[in-house]
C-alpha cells in the first residue's frame, strides 16, 4: 500500500494550516473511527470511471440549491424529494440579498414588503421602514413557486431529480464503501404505494427539513423546537389594499410567551398566525388572540387553510458525521427572534455543494468527513455572529410585556430600523456609527427601565 | 360623548357592582326596551367611580347583540375596571376609554395640578391603561392608532418615582451591614475601621457586601442569577456542539 500522508484526525482542535505535512498513525478512538484514517482529500485515490455520486435528500431550497451547485461542480447528483407541489405552511419571507446571490427571476416574488408595523401588547404601533430605499425590500414568495424553480435549475444543471420518499440508510463499514439508501419511488403517481429501491452513493446531503430522517440516520441528537401555527385568511379587497406592501408583527403574552404572532400579506391572501416553544399546548388560544388583535383588519374574511410546522431553535449537535451532512432545518439553522429560515437554508445548501466540489476537485476524487468540515467552518464563521445576535435580543425582548413595550419603542428610532434592515436584508452586521451605538444603548436601558418601572407600577395596581 | 347602543348584564347584581361597565353580549338575547345610554358615564378620573344614570339604566335593557366578529366601539365602559363586572359566559367586548385618553395618546394638559405638569399621574395612567389591556387584549385599528411614547415623561419623573426609593432602601441597608461588620470585625481582631480600610482582604469583603445588597434582594434571586447566567451561555453550547468530539473526555472548545 502506498504511504498516505495523514492529516491527524480530530476535528479541527488539532489542525492547523501548517500541519497539512503531518505524518502519522492516529490510533482508533473510538469504536466508530476505522484505525486508518486516510483524511487528507489531496492525497485521496482518484475515483477510477465514474464522478463523485452524491444524493441530496428533500428538495426545498436547501435541497435544490445544493444539488444546482454540485451539478455544477461536474459531482453526479441525485435529488430526492417526496412531494413536488408540496405547499408548505411558511411565512415565505425572504430577504433582498437572497434575490441576488441565488439569480431568483422577480416573477416568484408575489409581493415586496416595504413597511411594517411593530404592534406592542399595549397596542402601541410602531411603522417601520421609512429608511428602506426605493430598490429595498422583503420578498414575500409562494413556497410551492420557489422550492420547484430551485429543483428545475438543478434539475437543468444536471442533477437528477427523483419524486420518492427517503427510508434510511445503510451506513458504509470503510472509508471508501458507499452508503446505501432505501427509498420509496413514487414516479410522480399520486396515491400510488411506490416501489422500494436501493442506490448507492458517495457521500449524502440531508436537506430533508425539521424531522430529518437522515439526521436520526446519523445520529445527529435533537433540537428544541417551536411550533408555528398558520391560518390563511382570504379577506375582502378594500381591507388587502391595507397589506398591500405592508406586514404586521404582534408582540404580548397574550399572543405568544416567547415568539410573535403576524400578519403576512401573500399572494391574494393574508397569513396569520403565531408561534411558541414553550406552551406548544396552548397554541390555538395564542391564534384566537392573534386573531383578536388583528380583528379589526381581518373582518369579514375567511378561513381558507390551517397548517402548522415545527421550527429549529438550535443547531443539531452533531450537523455531520463521516460523509453526511446535515443542511438548512435539518441542521437546525433557523435564527431566533425572527424564525428566518429560508435564505440561511439555501445558502447552507449550497456552502455544503460547494465544499464538497472543492474537497473532491470536481468530483474526481473521494471525499471525507474533513472537507464536510470545511463547510461547517465556513457556515459558522460567517453566520455564527449574525445568530448570536438574534439569540440575545430574543432573550432580552421577548422575556416579559415589559421588554415587548421597550422593544416596540426602540423600533421607533431610525437608527435602529436603519441597522436592522441592514443587518436583514444583507445578512452583514455592518459597522454602525459609535456615537449612534452609544446612544441607542443609552435609549435601550432607558426604554427596558422605564417599562420596567411600569410594571412595578401595574403590580402595585393589582395588589 | 358618543351616544352608545349598551347592553347590559341582564343580573342586576353585577351591573351594580360596577355601573360604568355595560358588557356587550353577543348572544342572542331577548331584548325588552331598548334604551340609549344618553350619558355616557366616563368618570373624569380613572378610578371608576359610581354615577347615578348608569345605575338606573343598567337595570332592564338589552340589545340583540351583533355577531361575533365585529367590536362595535360605542362602548361607554369607563375605564379598566371593566373585566371585574362581566360574568358572563360569552366573550364580553370591552374598549378602553378614558377621558384623558384622547387620538391615541395621553393629552398632557390634562394632567396638569396647580398650573404644575404632575408626571406621577401620567406615570398612573399609562400603567392602568396597560393592565386593563393586558387582562383585555383588543384589536388595533387603524382609525384609532395608539401613538404613546413613555419617554415623553421626563427622566427625573421616573427617577423620582423608582430609583430614589429603592436606593434609600439599599443604601440602608448597605449602611447598616458595614457598621456592624466594622464593629464586628474591630471587637475580633481589634482592627479599627481606619485600618481596616487599607487591609486588602478587609476590602474584598465589602465589596461582596455591596454587590451582595445590590443584587440579591430576594432568597430567590441567588437561584434567579445562576439561571441567568445558564441561559447566557446556552446557545453557544448548542452551536459548539458540532465541535465536540462525543466520546472524548476533554471538553474541547471550537476554534471559533
Amino acid at each position: 500500500m502506498a504511504t498516505f500522508t495523514l492529516k491527524s484526525f480530530t476535528g479541527l482542535r488539532q489542525s492547523s494550516p501548517d500541519q497539512t505535512n503531518f505524518v502519522s498513525h492516529v490510533p482508533s478512538r473510538t469504536q466508530r473511527r476505522n484505525s486508518l484514517r486516510v483524511t487528507a482529500a489531496r492525497s485521496s485515490p482518484k475515483l477510477a470511471n465514474r464522478n463523485l455520486r452524491v444524493a441530496v435528500i428533500g428538495g426545498g431550497p436547501a435541497g435544490g440549491a445544493a444539488a444546482e451547485t454540485l451539478a455544477q461542480g461536474g459531482i453526479e447528483t441525485i435529488l430526492i424529494e417526496r412531494k413536488m407541489d408540496n405547499c408548505k405552511p411558511c411565512g415565505g419571507a425572504i430577504p433582498l440579498c437572497m434575490v441576488g446571490e441565488f439569480n431568483l427571476p422577480l416573477d416568484i416574488i408575489d409581493r415586496r414588503v416595504t413597511k411594517m408595523k411593530m404592534i406592542s401588547p399595549s397596542n402601541i404601533a410602531v411603522d417601520i421602514g421609512r429608511t428602506l430605499k426605493e430598490h429595498e425590500y422583503i420578498g414575500m414568495v409562494r413556497r410551492e413557486v420557489l422550492d420547484a424553480y430551485l429543483r428545475e435549475r438543478a434539475e437543468k444543471s444536471g442533477a437528477t431529480v427523483i419524486n420518492g420518499l427517503f427510508l434510511k440508510m445503510d451506513l458504509p463499514e470503510n472509508w471508501d464503501s458507499p452508503y446505501v439508501l432505501h427509498y420509496t419511488e413514487y414516479d410522480g403517481k399520486t396515491g400510488a404505494a411506490g416501489t422500494k429501491k436501493t442506490m448507492e452513493v458517495d457521500a449524502v446531503i440531508g436537506a430533508d427539513g425539521a424531522n430529518s430522517r437522515v439526521a436520526k440516520a446519523i445520529d445527529a441528537g435533537d433540537y428544541d423546537y417551536a411550533i408555528a401555527f398558520q391560518e390563511r385568511i382570504r379577506i375582502p379587497d378594500e381591507k388587502m389594499t391595507y397589506y398591500e406592501d405592508l406586514a404586521e408583527m404582534y408582540v404580548g403574552d397574550d399572543v405568544s410567551p416567547d415568539f410573535y404572532g403576524w400578519v403576512f400579506p401573500k399572494c391574494d391572501h393574508v397569513a396569520v398566525g403565531t408561534g411558541t416553544v414553550t406552551h406548544k399546548g396552548d397554541i390555538k388560544k395564542f391564534q384566537l388572540a392573534t386573531r383578536n388583535r388583528a380583528k379589526d383588519k381581518i373582518l369579514g374574511g375567511k378561513i381558507i387553510r390551517v397548517e402548522a410546522h415545527p421550527i429549529p431553535e438550535h443547531p443539531r449537535p452533531r450537523r455531520l458525521s463521516k460523509r453526511v451532512a446535515l443542511v438548512g432545518d435539518a441542521a437546525g439553522y433557523v435564527t431566533k427572534c425572527s424564525g428566518e429560515g429560508i435564505y440561511f437554508a439555501a445558502k447552507s445548501g449550497r456552502m455544503c455543494a460547494e465544499a464538497i466540489v472543492e474537497g473532491s476537485q470536481n468530483g474526481k476524487k473521494m471525499i471525507d468527513e474533513s472537507d464536510l468540515r470545511k463547510y461547517l467552518e465556513k457556515w459558522d464563521k460567517t453566520y455564527l455572529p449574525t445568530y448570536r445576535v438574534l439569540d440575545v435580543l430574543q432573550k432580552v425582548f421577548y422575556r416579559s410585556n415589559p421588554a415587548r413595550e421597550a422593544f416596540v419603542e426602540m423600533c421607533g428610532d431610525e437608527y435602529v430600523q436603519k441597522m436592522t434592515f441592514d443587518s436583514y436584508l444583507y445578512k452583514r452586521v455592518a459597522p454602525g456609527n459609535p456615537l449612534e451605538d452609544l446612544k441607542l444603548a443609552v435609549n435601550t436601558i432607558g426604554s427596558l427601565v422605564r417599562a420596567n418601572a411600569l410594571r412595578r407600577e401595574i403590580e402595585k395596581l393589582s395588589v | 360623548m358618543s351616544i352608545s347602543m349598551a347592553l347590559f348584564s341582564p343580573p342586576i347584581s353585577s351591573s351594580l357592582q360596577n355601573p360604568n361597565l355595560i358588557p356587550k353580549i353577543p348572544v342572542s338575547l331577548l331584548s325588552t326596551k331598548r334604551f340609549s345610554l344618553v350619558s355616557v358615564t366616563r368618570a373624569t378620573s380613572d378610578n371608576g367611580t359610581t354615577s347615578p344614570a348608569g345605575a338606573s339604566a343598567s337595570a332592564t335593557t338589552v340589545e340583540i347583540p351583533k355577531p361575533v366578529e365585529k367590536s362595535p366601539t360605542e362602548s361607554s365602559s369607563a375605564s379598566e375596571n371593566g373585566a371585574v363586572a362581566a360574568d358572563l359566559v360569552a366573550p364580553t367586548v370591552i374598549k378602553y376609554e378614558d377621558a384623558k385618553w384622547v387620538n391615541g395618546t395621553w393629552d398632557l394638559k390634562k394632567f396638569e395640578k396647580d398650573g404644575k405638569m404632575d408626571w406621577d399621574s401620567v406615570i398612573v395612567a399609562e400603567a392602568k391603561r396597560r393592565k386593563f389591556l393586558e387582562d383585555n387584549p383588543e384589536t388595533t385599528t387603524n382609525e384609532e392608532p395608539v401613538l404613546f411614547d413613555t419617554s415623553i415623561i421626563p427622566w427625573w419623573a421616573w427617577m423620582k418615582r423608582y430609583h430614589l426609593p429603592e436606593a434609600e432602601l439599599l443604601n440602608g441597608r448597605a449602611a447598616m451591614i458595614g457598621f456592624f461588620m466594622a464593629y464586628f470585625v474591630d471587637s475580633l481582631t481589634g482592627v479599627g475601621l481606619v485600618d481596616q480600610m487599607g487591609n486588602f482582604f478587609c476590602k474584598t469583603l465589602l465589596f461582596v457586601s455591596v454587590a451582595g445588597v445590590l443584587f440579591i434582594r430576594k432568597n430567590e434571586d441567588l437561584d434567579k442569577l445562576k439561571a441567568l447566567f445558564d441561559e447566557t451561555t446556552l446557545y453557544d453550547k448548542q452551536w459548539q456542539a458540532a465541535w465536540k468530539e462525543p466520546e472524548s473526555s476533554s471538553t474541547v472548545t471550537s476554534k471559533k
